[in-house]
């Protein structure tokens, strides 16, 4: 089999896994912003309604 | 419950893609004419299936928040179409690197790749409209519309192919007719498949749950702003 | 008859502003010169080479000085809230989408009556004896191109980046349409005949007979909700 073959068979499954584990990573990152966002914003409601007591 | 099933597909995924892999490298053997590269096939296709099914079935879901004006389906909407949008990526990069091998170009504008190129533009287009309007509800309803039209026209554009003579390989699974695959080599692209589609919901899963959680987060927003 | 005279009463709004001021027709019949000008300077071609690709030339010069056209249909409307009274009027979404749609249809084809002649003078193209199909050629295609723009100009009317998302969103879509506009015109062109390549007409007739149903279904969504 010819190595260039091999070669590029590599870099296709190699693309391919890569855009799989970055879009997994990005996922992975909106999911800890949206996280971080939501106990902010749970902040700013709780202290609204504490100064509004 | 729903951790478990994200869970769940993933790891059910991934073992038959570990699986598939040992089958794909080590048992089927080398096609006659292109050799080793054919091994892409095994993820060129499934992924280019589940694209197309994904871009379709967010149409249905975006005609689901049409009628019930429910933004869960706007979720669900958006989550398919951005996983169908990784897929598409995927498939039209391992297309190029196996056309790089088989016809000695890295790109062609043959129709099926052309239409293929053409609905991942439209896509892109569909999230920068979607980044552009910040009330939920009308980037719901146009991303719906959008939605619709692009599957719409993606038919009129698949169908150039039929009347073109095509530089990409003739059909080669047996429901398109045309020449099959000799059986063994046939079974691990449905299995690839599977696990695909799992991948692709589990992340759907996660994605729409992300989406919902926006919702929320822009619910508190205007709760705390009120007062 | 009353949807195609309410129609007929929007496009004739447009039409006369549009004769009044002279701005659209102006701004894209010299992007549509500009554009040939570009393009002298991208290709230095043969007669024979240039008559292959005229097809598409031309068809790339109707699209983008027809989208400056199109980008306008809506957004003019913004301007002392006329989209609202508009919007609040008798007038159906269906009605002001269609009256729109007849307006700058008529508006393009004034575009591409000029820019046409004009191409073949600077390219040296002669056009074909049977002008009259590749008129019918302009029409139909004109009017996929219309109909598309018109809807997503409707779409992004309110967004901030309007001129930059229109494109974007509106070339991918008319790509059937491009495509069978560009194949018969580049026929007709180098002298071929229609009846050999009735697919393209078939195609061009398809998609516009198809989105324009779907655009009118569902514009009063867009519109307004």
């Amino acid at each position: 089999m010819s190595p260039q073959n091999y070669t590029f068979m590599f870099f296709g499954f190699t693309v391919a896994w890569l855009i799989v584990i970055g879009y997994v990573i990005s996922i992975a990152l909106r999911e800890k912003n949206l996280r971080k966002e939501l106990d902010r914003v749970k902040r700013m409601v709780e202290e609204g309604e504490q100064t509004r007591r | 419950m729903r951790l478990k099933i994200i869970v769940t597909l993933t790891a059910v995924a991934g073992l038959i893609l570990a699986w598939n892999l040992y089958r794909i490298f080590l048992q089927v053997p080398d096609e006659a004419n292109q050799g080793a590269i054919f091994r892409i096939i095994y993820f060129h296709v499934p992924a280019a299936i589940t694209s197309f099914t994904g871009f379709y079935i967010a149409m249905f879901s975006a005609i689901g928040y049409l009628v019930t004006k429910d933004l869960r389906f706007d979720s669900i909407a958006a989550s398919v179409n951005e996983v169908s949008l990784a897929l598409a990526s995927i498939t039209l990069c391992t297309g190029s690197i196996w056309g790089r091998i088989i016809w000695g170009i890295w790109w062609t504008w043959d129709p099926r790749l052309t239409s293929f190129f053409v609905c991942w533009l439209i896509y892109v287009g569909y999230f920068m409209l979607r980044r552009a309007i910040d009330d939920p509800t009308a980037r719901a309803r146009l991303s719906a519309v959008l939605s619709i039209f692009a599957c719409v026209d993606i038919v009129l554009v698949w169908k150039s192919i039929e009347w073109f003579r095509t530089q990409h390989p003739g059909p080669v699974l047996e429901i398109r007719g045309g020449g099959g695959m000799a059986p063994g080599m046939e079974a691990p692209l449905w299995w690839n498949f599977l696990a695909l589609l799992m991948l692709a919901t589990a992340l759907i899963l996660i994605r729409t749950r992300q989406e919902t959680m926006k919702l929320e987060i822009d619910a508190l927003r205007r709760h705390a702003h009120a007062f | 008859m009353r949807f195609l005279r309410q129609t007929w009463a929007i496009a004739a709004k447009d039409l006369r502003s549009e004769i009044r001021g002279k701005e659209a027709v102006n701004a894209s019949v010299s992007f549509a010169l500009v554009i040939l000008l570009l393009f002298s300077f991208a290709f230095d071609l043969e007669p024979e080479q240039i008559r292959d690709i005229a097809g598409g030339l031309l068809w790339l010069v109707f699209t983008f000085a027809g989208t400056l056209i199109l980008n306008r249909s809506f957004a003019r409307e913004l301007v002392n809230d006329c989209l609202d009274a508009l919007l609040a009027s008798p007038v159906s979404g269906a009605q002001l989408f269609f009256g729109k749609c007849v307006a700058n249809y008529v508006l393009i084809i004034v575009v591409e009556c000029i820019s046409l002649p004009v191409f073949a003078i600077f390219y040296n193209v002669r056009l074909p004896q049977r002008l009259a199909l590749l008129f019918l050629v302009m029409l139909l295609g004109t009017w996929g191109i219309t109909v598309i723009g018109t809807l997503f100009s409707a779409m992004t009317v309110n967004l901030r980046l309007r001129e930059l998302m229109l494109p974007t969103l509106v070339y991918p879509m008319l790509i059937p349409a491009l495509v069978g506009a560009i194949e018969l015109s580049r026929v007709l062109i180098n002298g071929g005949s229609l009846a050999e390549n009735m697919i393209w007409f078939r195609i061009l007739v398809a998609f516009n007979v198809i989105f324009t149903i779907l655009s009118l279904a569902l514009v009063e969504i867009v519109l307004v909700g």
